[in-house]
């Protein structure tokens, strides 16, 4: 894929506290307007703690049921480099 | 200063800034995004999905005075742009405060109140070039598939119509075409190049549609191969080496096709192939106050609500020596236009070769 830095970049950048509560309302109106979203993907750090580890991997969440982002044990708190992605219809159907 | 060869005068003094971190400059390019607000759906974009809370006029105002008459070029971008409420006076205050020699501002066309608003920015900013970029990425139904908005091409087309019967009446107003090339119409160019042609338009330009930060499509295959997009983009550069320009045209046709062949570079070498000066001389502001060098990786040099919005605090505070740092040790490369046409002026070897271009 062109352009790996930036997507390794990303992941290190320090979020800021409302990262997950807005990140989510992003792509849950992005659905609700008929974009070409269909859900959001949790895209592990790849440092990650176990319970992103855990997680299935490539599932597609709706927002309102992704987990919220540092997950509840993530010893790295709010430094965390685990990142949603939104998950594009375009994709699924390359698939 | 506010012509292009104060622009040229200033190139030493921006290399040793980049440099040495001497003279302290403030930007002569900048982006702002009033809002990521936006009545398109397309398929390289999802910023038409964020909420900022965002600067107000009179925090803008605040801003744009902190900068003085230092910026030459503003492009004010979105979102769509031409849909913020406030755009005529944001234009009006830029132009107030700065006395810039451009503004430029991207239109995907749709709302019928662009021509009027476009109109009342033009009529104001007297002593400005006002570009208007109407977005154009495929003909009829491609159009309206990638824009995800159904009837988008009709409604572009009559805006085109309008915009250049304004033209006619108003001097210092130029019209183009614009167009992001993504897997999705890298095939179809050739056809978008004809009817550009065809257009009336004074300036057909592309764009690669590349991972931002800024538009949350980091990882999205969006980005054509490098291959395929230099294919498509061989044949534009024909196409333009093929017109004849005159006056002004002729060098910005010639800094476009410098603009196209490092494009294909970046993406063969993968790699920042002419020193980038985005974090010197160019620079985004974005709806919410934050200060970025740039709008794909999006690093937050501060806030300007924290700095009494002024610009100053932060473009030569403790911040954003790191992120300088980082973008002179070449950990970043991309081929966005706005930063890649600045970088390409402080580039001896690209002047050169549109110098003798200009000679022949």
């Amino acid at each position: 894929m062109a352009f790996d830095w930036l997507d390794r970049f990303q992941h290190r950048l320090e979020k800021e506290p409302d990262y997950a509560r807005k990140t989510l309302a992003a792509y849950r109106l992005g659905m609700k307007a008929k974009g070409s979203i269909s859900g959001v993907v949790i895209q592990p750090a790849q440092d990650c703690c176990d319970p992103a580890r855990r997680l299935p991997p490539g599932k597609v969440y709706h927002p309102d049921q992704a987990p919220l982002l540092p997950l509840p044990d993530c010893p790295q708190g709010g430094r965390c480099q685990c990142l949603y992605r939104p998950a594009m219809s375009y994709q699924q159907a390359d698939e | 200063m506010h012509s292009m060869v104060g622009v040229l005068l200033r190139i030493p003094a921006f290399k040793l800034f980049r440099r040495f971190g001497l003279p302290r400059l403030l930007p002569l390019n900048l982006t702002l995004s009033p809002s990521p607000k936006c009545n398109s759906r397309c398929l390289t974009c999802n910023i038409w999905m964020k909420r900022e809370n965002e600067l107000t006029l009179d925090e803008w105002r605040k801003v744009l005075a902190s900068l003085g008459r230092a910026p030459y070029w503003f492009t004010i971008s979105g979102g769509e742009p031409l849909m913020y409420p406030h755009v005529v006076e944001l234009a009006r205050s830029a132009y107030d405060e700065c006395r810039p020699g451009v503004i430029n501002i991207p239109t995907n066309g749709i709302l019928p109140t662009i021509p009027e608003r476009v109109e009342r920015i033009a009529g104001f900013c007297t002593g400005s070039q006002v570009i208007i970029n109407l977005s154009l990425d495929g003909l009829g139904e491609k159009h309206d598939f990638i824009r995800g908005v159904p009837g988008n091409f009709e409604k572009f087309e009559r805006c085109l119509e309008q915009l250049l019967a304004l033209r006619r009446r108003l001097k210092n107003l130029s019209i183009g075409i614009h167009s992001v090339v993504s897997v999705f119409n890298v095939d179809n160019l050739d056809e978008i190049i004809a009817y550009a042609d065809r257009s009336g338009a004074d300036q057909f330009i592309t764009e690669i549609a590349e991972p931002r930060v800024e538009l949350d499509t980091v990882g999205l295959p969006i980005t054509p191969s490098a291959a395929s997009y230099a294919k498509a983009v061989d044949r534009l550069i024909r196409y333009v080496e093929r017109k004849r320009f005159r006056g002004v045209a002729r060098i910005t046709e010639a800094l476009r096709v410098e603009y196209y062949k490092l494009v294909k570079r970046i993406l063969d070498e993968q790699d920042q192939v002419i020193p980038c000066y985005a974090g010197w001389v160019s620079a985004q502001i974005y709806a919410d106050g934050t200060v970025w060098p740039c709008c794909v990786r999006g690093d937050d040099l501060g806030n300007l609500r924290d700095h009494n919005y002024d610009f100053k605090e932060i473009w030569f505070g403790k911040r954003i020596q790191e992120v300088r740092r980082s973008i002179a040790a070449k950990e970043c490369h991309c081929p966005l236009a706005n930063a890649a046409y600045t970088s390409m002026l402080h580039d001896l070897a690209t002047l050169g070769r549109v110098g003798a271009k200009l000679l022949r």
